[in-house]
């Protein structure tokens, strides 16, 4: 049944996000806001706004309890959680399911199984689809040091449970593993509750691409093209991109077809995206894993496609059957994004929360800009340091990167300190225009870079 | 920031009235004030309120909870957590508490219900009940006021 009334399980700019979806498709919106977002912009353009709890995150956005009885108690039919926060937790599809809510997202079961690392490789290889080599789950450091011999360094040892990088190291010889096992295993299993790794060979040099899919929970699912989101810090992205301009058009259609034969051998319920290491000299990928919920990045897969994913989201939880033929969709243009957080990266990218007193996005043909900010907004400590995507289209990559420039110079945010400095700097450098990076590329490369030429400025010439 | 006095709020009505303003709608501290010199209106609270009643649905509407005046030197007990609100123990016994009556600081004076786990509500201060300002098995919001407690009429 078509949704009538949503809840929205989330903040900042995805729930505007959310809303704008919601409102162009007719469903009444009621916004769930911690105290901390009574004031916030998706609050006044929801038709209705309940405050879940306080200000932290533990006793309001992340209590799924509190989430499905304001749904309930709302008269909503419908929950759309956003991504981070519940988004991933199969709790809170179970909460809505036994509540008669339609959760916009995939089911508890499928929830569960793909956020086990370990079970989703074992779904991906029994569909086809290329892992790198690897172990299952390892005992301890002495295990996981036989295993490496074995694989061959580099090894990467991840959490099971695992994901943004926590739990998770690089290891290029055994005293690698020796120092830092422990250590990791223990982070998982106080940050997931499950401090259970597993080991892959490590891909130097790769890009990181994911396929942006949607499916009907029937096995049918339809892909919206890839994306290539290797421009990372400590494994966060920054920077993301759709086409990846990096591949080739044959292996990008075998891409394609891993992460929907993959998708439909379960069949996989509303959007989703498959991750992969690219390694570019070789032309070949791996699976990583799946992402169960619409991602920050997929501005830039409807940029290209033309498709609304947000509101394909609650169309096809309402059981609409709104996925048209494959073929009929297609990657036209090029669109890069750019996440603007309040950080600052001269002290080790320090969230700096504070009042905007001066904000500014660009505007013109090709510009896109998500955000809940405006002049005289309080960014709260409480949350994520993201306060904008800015995502610009173009006809190609070159002409994307050029008007990408021209729109982060425009973008003034003043007040509090964020990151608009490193984007300008990146998306200026010959390698970010040449397109050769990889995922250590900011890290590796730039970051270091720009701290020489700091230093060369301060010493000054004598 | 302390509660506005009596005093406080005449001044504000004053200044009201001498400015060229049509409303203010003013929030501090739990209380809410809403000033108008177009006759017949209401606060948006109350217009919102009337408008739900008015299509007939269900409590289970996209409204939001009415304001809640607080005399002063009254103590107001507010929602620990978002949920249902229960006046008594079961459906059909006694109300915890009714207006007029005289509590102490640990008297239970409701529950609220999240997901079938009902927590019971203290009053925190001895005094007499003055109002309860929501009704039975209606959702209440983290810190939405629940009930008035008079501390000094005893």
């Amino acid at each position: 049944m078509a949704v009538k009334r949503t809840l929205v399980a989330n903040r900042g700019e995805i729930a505007v996000r959310v809303i704008r979806a919601a409102q162009a498709l007719g469903i009444e919106t009621v916004q769930a806001v911690s105290q901390a977002d009574r004031d916030s912009v998706a609050a006044r353009m929801a038709d209705r706004v309940v405050v879940i709890g306080p200000a932290p995150s533990r006793q309001s956005y992340l209590d799924a309890r509190l989430v499905v009885h304001a749904a309930k108690a709302t008269g909503c039919d419908a929950l759309h959680p956003g991504y981070g926060f519940l988004a991933e937790r199969a709790e809170l599809a179970t909460l809505c399911a036994d509540n008669g809510i339609t959760f916009i997202g995939p089911s508890a079961s499928t929830i569960d199984a793909l956020g086990d690392k370990l079970r989703a490789r074992e779904i991906a290889a029994a569909a086809g689809v290329p892992l790198a080599p690897g172990t299952d789950q390892i005992a301890d450091a002495g295990a996981a040091v036989v295993a490496a011999k074995e694989i061959r360094y580099p090894v990467v040892i991840k959490a099971s449970a695992g994901g943004g990088g926590r739990g998770m190291f690089v290891a290029r010889e055994a005293s690698d593993i020796e120092s830092s096992f422990d250590k990791a295993s223990a982070e998982a299993e106080e940050v997931f509750g499950d401090g259970t790794m597993y080991m892959e060979r490590y891909i130097e040099n790769a890009r990181h691409v994911e396929v942006q899919v949607i499916g009907d929970g029937k096995g049918r699912v339809v892909h919206y093209g890839e994306r290539d989101c290797s421009v990372q810090r400590r494994y966060q992205k920054v920077i993301e991109e759709a086409p990846c301009a990096a591949m080739p058009p044959h292996v990008r259609h075998e891409l394609h077809q891993a992460a929907v034969d993959l998708l439909s051998s379960m069949k996989y319920m509303n959007a989703g995206t498959v991750e992969f290491i690219y390694d570019a000299g070789r032309e070949a990928y791996y699976f990583i894993e799946v992402n169960t919920r619409i991602q920050v990045e997929h501005p830039v897969s409807e940029q290209v496609t033309g498709v609304d994913l947000v509101q394909a989201q609650f169309r096809i939880a309402g059981g609409e059957r709104v996925l048209g033929r494959q073929d009929q969709i297609h990657v036209t243009r090029h669109a890069i994004e750019c996440r603007i957080n309040a950080e600052d990266p001269s002290r080790g990218f320090q969230p700096c929360p504070g009042r905007i007193t001066r904000w500014r996005p660009p505007e013109g043909a090709g510009i896109r800009v998500d955000s809940h900010c405006h002049d005289g907004y309080q960014v709260p400590p409480f949350y994520d340091s993201m306060i904008a995507k800015l995502i610009v289209t173009a006809a190609d990559r070159r002409a994307t990167v050029a008007r990408l420039r021209l729109a982060l110079d425009a973008f003034q945010i003043e007040g509090l300190v964020t990151n608009l400095p490193i984007l300008r700097g990146i998306t200026a450098h010959p390698d970010f225009e040449a397109n050769t990076i990889h995922t250590r590329w900011l890290e590796h490369t730039y970051l270091p870079e720009l701290k020489m030429n700091e230093r060369e400025t301060v010493d000054g010439p004598h | 920031m302390t509660k506005p006095s009596a005093e406080d709020i005449e001044t504000l009505v004053d200044l009201f009235n001498q400015s060229d303003w049509e409303e203010m709608h003013l929030k501090i501290e739990g209380l809410e004030l809403f000033l108008s010199n177009v006759p017949g209106a209401r606060g948006p609270r109350a217009v919102a309120l009337e408008a739900a009643a008015s299509t007939g649905e269900t409590p289970h509407e996209p409204a939001a909870p009415a304001p809640v005046v607080i005399p002063e030197g009254m103590v107001v007990v507010c929602a620990p957590n978002l949920g249902t609100f229960f006046r008594a123990p079961k459906p059909g016994s006694p109300s915890y508490v009714e207006i007029g009556q005289a509590i102490e600081e640990d008297t239970e004076i409701c529950l609220i219900e999240v997901m079938k786990l009902f927590t019971p509500v203290r009053a925190g201060v001895a005094g007499v009940v003055h109002e309860i300002c929501v009704n039975d098995a209606e959702m209440v919001e983290f810190d939405q006021p629940l009930a008035i407690i008079d501390p000094s009429a005893r």
